[in-house]
C-alpha cells in the first residue's frame, strides 16, 4: 500500500472523481439520443431478474420471449404496421421492487417502449405496474400470480397467468372429483406450507374453498423454507392422521419434506404439493421414488395434451439445451399475444393498444400450447387460465411427470393411482 | 467576514442553487426519479452516520426503523385515513421508541458483538412483519406486502403524479439532516461521541453518560431513517418486508456511508450519491451485455475505493476543498467544511 501514498493518492483521487463526475453527467445527458426511433420496430420493454437468487429463471424466460420474437419477426412482423419488427429491450429488476420501480420508469420515459412485460416476481410486478399505469402504458403481466394484481382497477395492467387462488380452487376441485371417481370419502385436510408470501397466499385460498367443498382443516402449519430438519411438522401431520396433505414448499424442504414422510411410513389418500419445489427438476433428483404417486399442480407439462405443445417444447430444447418450464411457456405465449394485439391495434399508441388487449380473443396459433381461448375479463385477467395436475411416476424406470387432470389434456394411457398406495408399492 | 468565510459561503450557495435547478434543465422523469434515489441514499446514510458514524458503532439492522417507520406511517393512512404528512411522525415516534427499547440492552456490548446483535434484531423484525397478516385494526400484509392506498395526485397526502415533487422532498430532508448533523457533531452531545467513539471506558471516567449519550445520538439517528422510509413508500408505493426491513436495506446504509467516510458530516452525503450514480450508470449501459455484469463492476469500483481510500470518498474531496479554501491540508479537520 506504500506504493500508492503520495503523488499516486492524489493521481487515483483525481481518477476517481473524474470517473464520478463523468458517469453522472453521461448518466443525465444521455437522454437526448432517444428520439431516432425507426418506424420499423416496436419497442417491447421487459423487466426481468437478471442478477441475484432467482436470474436463472429471468434467463429462461429471457430465452423464451427471444425465440418467440425470433419466429414473429421471420413471418413477416407487425403486418398491419408495414411488417414492423418487435425488438426486446431487457431490464434487470434484481428481483427488487424500488429496482422494478425505476426500471420501469426509465424503460417508459427513456426508452419510450410501446408497452412492458414482465416481471416473474409478484413483488416486482406489484410497484412496476402501478407505474406503467400513471403514464397510461399497457402492461402485461404473463407469470406474476399474486391475485391483487388485476384486483386494483388498474386499466392498463393485463394478466396471462392464474391468480394463486385459482390453483388452489382446483387442487379442492380436484380432490372432490377424484373422491367421488374412486368412491373413496375424503373429510380432513392438513396444510403444510412455507412461511412466506406464497405460502401465506396459499393458505388464504384454501380457507376459502376447503371449507367450501364440505371438507374440514385439522392442521395449519407453517415452517422456514431453509429449514434442515422437518421431522416435527411430519410427526404432527402423522399423529392427526389427515386424509389429504396439501403441500406448499421450494424445492430443498419440499424433497426433505417427502423424504420424511416416506421415512414415517405417513400415509393419506393423497399428497398434493402447489408447482413450484415440486416442479423443479431437481426434486427427483433429491427425492428418487419417495416422490412416486405426488400429486402436483401447474399451468403446463411437457407431456401435455395440447397442440403446439411438444413441437414448441423440442424446438426449445434443441436451441437452448434444457426443456421449457411453466414460466417459459407463458413468457412465449405471451410474444404471441402482444404481437396479435399490435396487429390489431395497427399503432403503438396506448389507448388503442389497451383497447386490442380488452378485445383479445385468441382461438388458434401457438397460444394454444397454454390455453385453448384467451379472453381477458374487465379488470384484465385472462378468463380461464388453464391448470393441470400431474402425478409422478415411474416410466421406464425413471421419474416423470404425468399429466392425469383433466381428463381431456392427461398423457393417453395412464390412470390415476388413487389412493396413495406408500412408499415403494 | 474573511476570504474562507466568503468562500464556503459561496460554495454553499452554487450547490444549493445547482440542486434547485436540476428539474430545470432535467425532464426526463426517469432521470429526475435517479436523481432522487441518489438523494434518498444519501439521507439514509447520513441518518445511519448521527448515532453509528459519530459514535463508532456498527449498526447493521437499520433497516427496522426504515421498516418501523413506513410501516406505521401507512397503516395509519391504509385504514385510518390520517395523512402521510401527519403519519410520518408517529412513524418517527414508533422507530425512537423502538431504538430505545433496542438500546438498553444492546448498549452494553462491543464492537462485533453490538453489530451481531443488531444482525439478530433486524432479522427478527423482517420475520415479524412477513408473519403478521393484520395487528388490531391494521392491515400489515405479512410477506406478502402492504400496498400504498393509491389516492392519484393528492399533495395533501404526499402523493403526486409528478416526480418533481419527489426530487425537492428528498433535497429537503438532506438538507435538514446535513444541517443536523452538522449541529450535532459540534453540539456537547457530538463531543460525547467522538469521545466514546476513541475509547468507552475513558470517556465513562471523564464523568459522560455513555449509555445516555448512545440512546440520545440513536433515536435522533431512528427517527431520521424512520422519515426516510416514509419517503421510500410514498415514492415506491408498496412495501415488501425483504425490501425495507431486509439486509439489503440495512447493509447499503452501512456501505454508502463507509465508502463515502463515515463519522463526518459529508462523507454519507457524498457516498450516497456517488455510488447510487455510478451504480445507475452501469446498470444504465450494462445490464443487458452480460448477466450480472453490471454489478461486478459495481463491486470493481467500490473495492478500489475501499483498498486506496480507506478513509472514504470524503477524503479525496476533502484536499481540493482546502486548496480551493487556500489553507493548508493539515490545518483543519473535516468539520470545516460547510
Amino acid at each position: 500500500m506504500l506504493l500508492f501514498r503520495g503523488r499516486y493518492t492524489k493521481l487515483v483521487g483525481l481518477i476517481l472523481v473524474a470517473t464520478m463526475m463523468m458517469s453522472f453527467v453521461v448518466g443525465c445527458g444521455g437522454g437526448s439520443e432517444s428520439g431516432s426511433d425507426k418506424v420499423e420496430t416496436i419497442k417491447i420493454g421487459n423487466i426481468l431478474p437478471l442478477s441475484g437468487s432467482a436470474a436463472p429463471l429471468g434467463k429462461i424466460g429471457q430465452q423464451a420471449r427471444d425465440m418467440a420474437v425470433e419466429e414473429i419477426n421471420a413471418a413477416g412482423g407487425i403486418k398491419s404496421m408495414g411488417g414492423a419488427k418487435i425488438e426486446m429491450i431487457y431490464a434487470d429488476s434484481k428481483g427488487d421492487p424500488a429496482t422494478g420501480v425505476s426500471e420501469a420508469e426509465r424503460l417508459i420515459t427513456h426508452e419510450q417502449v410501446a408497452l412492458i412485460t414482465g416481471c416473474y416476481q409478484s413483488g416486482v410486478a406489484m410497484p412496476s405496474t402501478e407505474v406503467a399505469e400513471r403514464y397510461g402504458v399497457p402492461y402485461f403481466v404473463p407469470v406474476p400470480s399474486e391475485d391483487q394484481i388485476t384486483e386494483r382497477g388498474f386499466k392498463y395492467v393485463f394478466r396471462l397467468a392464474e391468480k394463486t387462488s385459482w390453483r388452489n380452487r382446483d387442487q379442492v376441485k380436484f380432490i372432490k372429483e377424484m373422491s367421488e371417481k374412486f368412491g373413496t370419502p375424503v373429510k380432513t385436510v392438513a396444510l403444510i406450507y412455507e412461511n412466506t408470501s406464497w405460502g401465506q397466499g396459499a393458505v388464504r385460498a384454501w380457507e376459502k374453498y376447503i371449507p367450501e367443498a364440505g371438507l374440514e382443516i385439522v392442521l395449519k402449519e407453517p415452517y422456514p423454507s431453509n429449514s434442515s430438519d422437518l421431522t416435527p411438522v411430519v410427526l404432527k401431520c402423522k399423529n392427526l392422521n389427515p386424509d389429504i396433505i396439501m403441500l406448499v414448499s421450494y424445492v430443498s424442504d419440499a424433497a426433505l419434506l417427502t423424504n420424511t414422510f416416506a421415512e414415517h411410513q405417513v400415509k393419506p389418500i393423497a399428497f398434493i404439493g402447489t408447482s413450484g419445489g415440486f416442479a423443479d427438476p431437481q426434486y427427483f433428483e433429491l427425492t428418487g421414488d419417495n416422490c412416486e404417486y405426488y400429486f402436483d399442480i401447474s399451468t403446463w407439462e411437457p407431456d401435455v395434451n395440447r397442440p403446439f405443445s411438444a413441437e414448441t417444447n423440442k424446438k426449445f430444447t434443441e436451441k437452448y439445451g434444457y426443456a421449457m418450464n411453466a414460466e417459459a411457456v407463458k413468457a412465449y405465449v405471451a410474444m404471441y399475444i402482444i404481437a396479435d394485439a399490435l396487429e390489431r391495434a395497427g399503432s403503438t399508441d396506448p389507448e388503442a393498444l389497451r383497447k386490442a388487449f380488452a378485445e383479445t380473443k385468441i382461438t388458434e396459433g401457438p397460444t394454444q400450447m397454454y390455453a385453448s381461448e384467451i379472453v381477458f375479463d374487465e379488470t384484465g385477467q385472462m378468463v380461464n387460465a388453464p391448470l393441470v395436475i400431474c402425478q409422478m411416476r415411474k416410466v421406464d424406470g425413471k421419474m416423470q411427470r404425468v399429466t392425469v387432470w383433466p381428463e381431456e389434456e392427461a398423457r393417453p394411457g395412464f390412470e390415476v393411482v388413487w389412493p396413495y398406495p406408500g412408499v415403494g408399492q | 467576514m474573511d476570504i474562507v468565510q466568503k468562500k464556503k459561503i459561496g460554495l454553499i450557495v452554487i450547490i444549493l442553487a445547482i440542486a434547485l435547478s436540476i428539474p430545470l434543465f432535467v425532464t426526463k422523469p426517469y432521470y429526475i426519479h435517479v436523481i432522487t434515489m441518489c438523494l434518498l441514499w444519501a439521507y439514509l446514510a447520513s441518518s445511519w452516520n448521527l448515532f453509528c458514524g459519530f459514535a463508532g458503532q456498527l449498526s447493521l439492522g437499520h433497516g427496522i426503523f426504515t421498516a418501523v417507520g413506513a410501516y406505521v406511517t401507512i397503516m395509519l393512512f391504509n385504514d385510518f385515513n390520517i395523512s402521510p404528512w401527519i403519519g410520518m411522525f408517529a412513524g418517527g415516534a414508533a422507530a425512537v421508541l423502538l431504538s430505545t427499547l433496542i438500546g438498553y440492552p444492546t448498549f452494553k456490548l462491543r464492537g462485533a458483538y453490538y453489530a451481531l446483535a443488531t444482525v439478530a434484531i433486524g432479522s427478527g423484525v423482517m420475520v415479524l412483519i412477513e408473519n403478521t397478516m393484520t395487528l388490531g385494526p391494521f392491515h400489515v400484509g405479512g410477506a406478502e406486502g402492504l400496498i400504498v392506498r393509491l389516492m392519484g395526485n393528492a399533495p395533501a397526502y404526499l402523493q403526486f403524479m409528478s416526480k418533481v415533487p419527489y426530487y425537492y422532498l428528498a433535497l429537503a430532508m438532506l438538507v435538514i439532516v446535513v444541517v443536523f448533523s452538522y449541529w450535532l457533531k459540534n453540539s456537547r452531545l457530538g463531543f460525547y461521541l467522538s469521545a466514546l467513539k476513541e475509547d468507552e471506558d475513558a470517556a465513562a471516567a471523564l464523568g459522560i453518560n455513555v449509555r445516555n449519550a448512545k440512546l440520545v445520538a440513536a433515536a435522533y439517528s431512528a427517527f431520521f431513517t424512520a422519515i426516510g422510509g416514509v419517503f421510500y413508500a410514498m415514492l415506491i408505493r408498496y412495501l415488501e418486508p425483504m425490501a425495507i426491513a431486509g439486509p439489503m436495506m440495512s447493509n447499503e446504509m452501512v456501505f454508502l456511508a463507509v465508502v463515502g467516510g463515515s463519522g463526518t458530516v459529508f462523507g454519507p452525503v457524498v457516498g450516497g450519491i456517488t455510488l447510487h450514480a455510478i451504480s445507475e450508470v452501469i446498470q444504465f449501459y450494462f445490464s443487458d451485455m452480460a448477466q450480472g455484469l453490471h454489478l461486478f463492476i459495481y463491486g470493481l469500483i467500490v473495492v478500489f475505493v475501499i483498498m486506496f481510500k480507506p478513509q472514504g470518498i470524503i477524503d479525496i474531496l476533502q484536499k481540493y476543498y482546502n486548496r480551493f479554501l487556500g489553507i493548508s491540508d493539515r490545518g483543519e479537520d473535516e468539520s470545516s467544511v460547510s
